[in-house]
């Protein structure tokens, strides 16, 4: 029989250290490295750093990095979500959820703010860029005043004023049982049908060989026009598919619409050099805020310049 | 409203009437695919082209896919969502057999796209009340006890769309947001010896790497449970739609709490009431209340043959074929009605029968033209049944959005044409 020297026992006992269900496998993380990492807030306050700013200073920041998508006031462009309005909405027959009807706690609009905002630059705002952002939201929804410091402490003075309508999930609130025979009235059965005009029905079409998504889009296809792209223009394309489509493909966020020969006449007449390098650095214009290369940052010069060639060509 | 309503309209002046025209024709073509035409001379008696010449040899395609003359995909509902990187796409449950999802089909869902994460740069950090805060890297993950299972994954909004109405004419977008796959990897009870968790901690917060940090409370009672930390799924690493390189698996729970692109988890005392928790995934009541951490995904069913997009083609022997899943563990029995829910009869539950996975039923008939309202009803090892639309609707209005699972009506018209209806 094999035998274990004492002395190996001994080492592997303390190798599991304190816990017996330890493998020993991973490395500490250093405080440091948490620190880096550990971005969330909870409605206690846990996590919020030291900051502060007014509704007041947020609403110029608002102005650029949130109203192209969430309107001035809130009340939201297209289908990006709206942000204030709503009260007493939420027992009706259309229901607003905004962060001043239905938001429970202020935390959540601070997270989420700071992680994910604006969309194609998450976590690009300092701290107190979103002590400010959120302080305005706030008040587009009238729960702070314009002059109020939101800060590591006034934000425990917040209350929303849906805090306490949630509850936790009891379901299940349905009991059905298992009939066989006799279970429904055929006489009292009224038998409905789809709601005309709202079903997307493409992939039923002969030779489909395209989504649902591309058919509806095919109206408006780029492709149908007799324009001769240039090299840069054609490399530019799958680009323009895959970063910019979601804002220049809809003319969202006051984005320039590809095709849309007037919306771009001005702009291309500053020539491609200008409009390049507003691509690539960023750009508030009147109609919106050009995030820098429309914030996907991590994509070579030529390839923004090459999906810039594309859209210009494509909407002359 | 507008740009929707526009949308819409410019889906119905050309499908459906392609569609309602054309019949079962169109729908027939479709499953073929964009497959060259049928020949005559590939038949009995004559030998077909492809074996009188060499095919190809190995290895030709080293990973492989689908033949050509197949046409599966996901899609999408253009007008559903504002842009395509926060939105969601449906798997073609209409053209899947047995209860796995091929990995490329698996539905979408996304709240800020997908990250393209370096498997060699993954980390996954473990903190808060915990003794030793700890960082794993993938190759650590793999060195751990690995479990295997087979579990669906279910958005809380699949069929979400149809609270207030039948909208959708096809099953792809009225239940396409549920997909079941083996999913490989540590039980997350197994990372939390190794971290040890100190007695306070009653809640853990998953984050993802994405650009949205999607983030997510989980109570420590799921974590300790069943919940898996995963990195492969159907035998090979996570696609990157499925979270590649690490994902939580929360088993029967509504799918955005199983947190793709996985980077931390950490431990508290308290929920965190974030943006998905909160504004979203949250189920408002006709009182104007809501409820909140709706986590489990109650049994559901549907028929997926006939469908819209599988209308009948022929008279006589028919098998009807339809899936059915229960987040709280197995389905025990699945039930039909012909009649729009007037008599019913029991179905066969085939294959495997497995806690929080799809499983599938049949039923073997003869249909002669007759019109059928088509329902399956699901009871699953709870004793739970499967609520009518009626039943749903009463309890909670119709502006819940989510979790919906009453049972679904399917009209069977005399040329085999396949409608969705609701019965009210």
């Amino acid at each position: 029989m094999f035998k274990l020297p004492k002395i190996a026992l001994l080492s592997l006992c303390a190798a599991f250290g304190a816990n017996a269900a330890s493998m020993g496998i991973g490395a500490p993380a250093s405080e440091a490295e948490i620190s880096g990492w550990d971005i969330d807030i909870r409605p206690d306050g846990m996590g919020l750093p030291v900051g502060a700013g007014t509704a007041e200073q947020g609403e110029p920041l608002y102005e650029a990095k949130c109203a192209a998508c969430h309107g001035s006031f809130g009340e939201g462009a297209g289908r990006w979500p709206v942000l204030a309005g709503g009260e007493d909405s939420l027992a009706e027959e259309r229901p607003e959820k905004t962060v001043g009807s239905y938001w429970p706690y202020a935390s959540t609009l601070w997270d989420y703010i700071h992680r994910a905002m604006p969309y194609p630059q998450p976590q690009s705002l300092s701290d107190d860029e979103v002590y400010k952002i959120t302080a305005y939201v706030l008040y587009l929804n009238d729960i702070v005043d314009y002059d109020f410091e939101l800060n590591q402490d006034s934000f425990k003075d917040v209350v929303m004023p849906n805090q306490d309508s949630f509850y936790v999930d009891d379901r299940p609130d349905v009991v059905n049982t298992r009939c066989f025979e006799n279970c429904a009235d055929p006489e009292a059965m009224t038998i409905v049908g789809t709601i005309g005009g709202l079903s997307p029905t493409g992939h039923f079409k002969e030779d489909s060989g395209v989504s649902a998504s591309h058919y509806a889009d095919e109206p408006e296809a780029v492709e149908s026009k007799a324009v001769a792209l240039s090299e840069a223009a054609e490399r530019g394309k799958g680009s323009y598919d895959q970063y910019c489509a979601a804002c220049h493909g809809a003319g969202i966020a006051g984005a320039p619409k590809v095709g849309d020969v007037a919306g771009w006449s001005g702009r291309i007449s500053q020539g491609m050099a200008t409009l390049v390098e507003h691509a690539i650095n960023g750009y508030q214009g009147d109609a919106g805020y050009m995030p820098p290369k429309g914030g996907f940052t991590n994509l070579a010069d030529d390839v923004v310049a090459d999906a810039v060639s594309y859209m210009a060509e494509s909407s002359q | 409203m507008g740009a929707v309503a526009d949308e819409a309209a410019q889906l119905t002046g050309r499908d459906r009437r392609d569609f309602l025209r054309k019949g079962m024709a169109v729908a027939t073509a479709a499953v073929a695919g964009a497959a060259t035409p049928a020949l005559a001379s590939n038949k009995a008696p004559n030998l077909p082209e492809w074996t009188k010449t060499l095919g190809r040899g190995v290895v030709a395609r080293p990973y492989g896919r689908p033949s050509d003359f197949t046409d599966l995909q996901r899609r999408t509902v253009p007008w559903l969502t504002a842009s395509p990187e926060s939105s969601i796409s449906f798997s073609p449950l209409q053209d899947l057999k047995g209860i796995i999802t091929p990995s490329g089909l698996h539905f979408e869902r996304y709240h800020g796209g997908i990250p393209e994460v370096n498997p060699d740069d993954y980390q996954l950090m473990i903190h808060g009340l915990v003794e030793r805060p700890l960082i794993f890297t993938l190759d650590d993950l793999m060195r751990m006890p690995s479990v295997t299972e087979i579990r669906f994954i279910e958005c809380p909004a699949n069929g979400g769309m149809e609270w207030k109405g039948a909208q959708m004419e096809a099953l792809q977008f009225t239940h396409g947001m549920v997909s079941c796959s083996e999913w490989t990897g540590v039980r997350l009870s197994t990372l939390l010896a190794e971290v040890g968790v100190k007695p306070e901690g009653k809640w853990i917060l998953a984050e993802g790497s994405d650009a949205a940090g999607m983030s997510r409370s989980i109570p420590m009672d799921k974590a300790l449970d069943d919940a898996l930390i995963c990195y492969a799924q159907n035998g090979e690493p996570l696609r990157p739609e499925q979270g590649f390189p690490v994902r939580l698996m929360n088993p029967g729970w509504e799918g955005n709490t199983s947190v793709k692109w996985l980077r931390r988890l950490e431990v508290g005392d308290q929920p965190w009431y974030h943006r998905e928790e909160t504004s979203k995934y949250t189920d408002l009541m006709p009182d104007g209340r809501s409820r909140k951490f709706t986590f489990v995904q109650e049994t559901n069913s549907v028929v997926t043959n006939p469908c819209p997009e599988n209308p009948i083609k022929q008279k006589g022997f028919i098998e009807i074929e339809g899936l059915a899943w229960s987040g709280r563990g197995t389905i025990k029995a699945v039930d039909l009605s012909f009649d729009g829910g007037v008599t019913w009869q029991q179905a066969e539950v085939k294959g495997l029968a497995l806690p929080k996975a799809l499983t599938r039923f049949g039923f073997k008939t003869q249909w002669n033209g007759e019109p059928w309202l088509i329902q399956s009803r699901a009871i699953d090892e709870t004793g739970y049944v499967q609520p009518t639309l009626a039943q749903l609707r009463e309890a909670r209005g119709t502006n819940t959005i989510y979790h919906k699972n009453s049972i679904h009506t399917w009209n069977v018209h005399a040329n085999g044409e396949v409608t969705n209806v609701q019965i009210t």
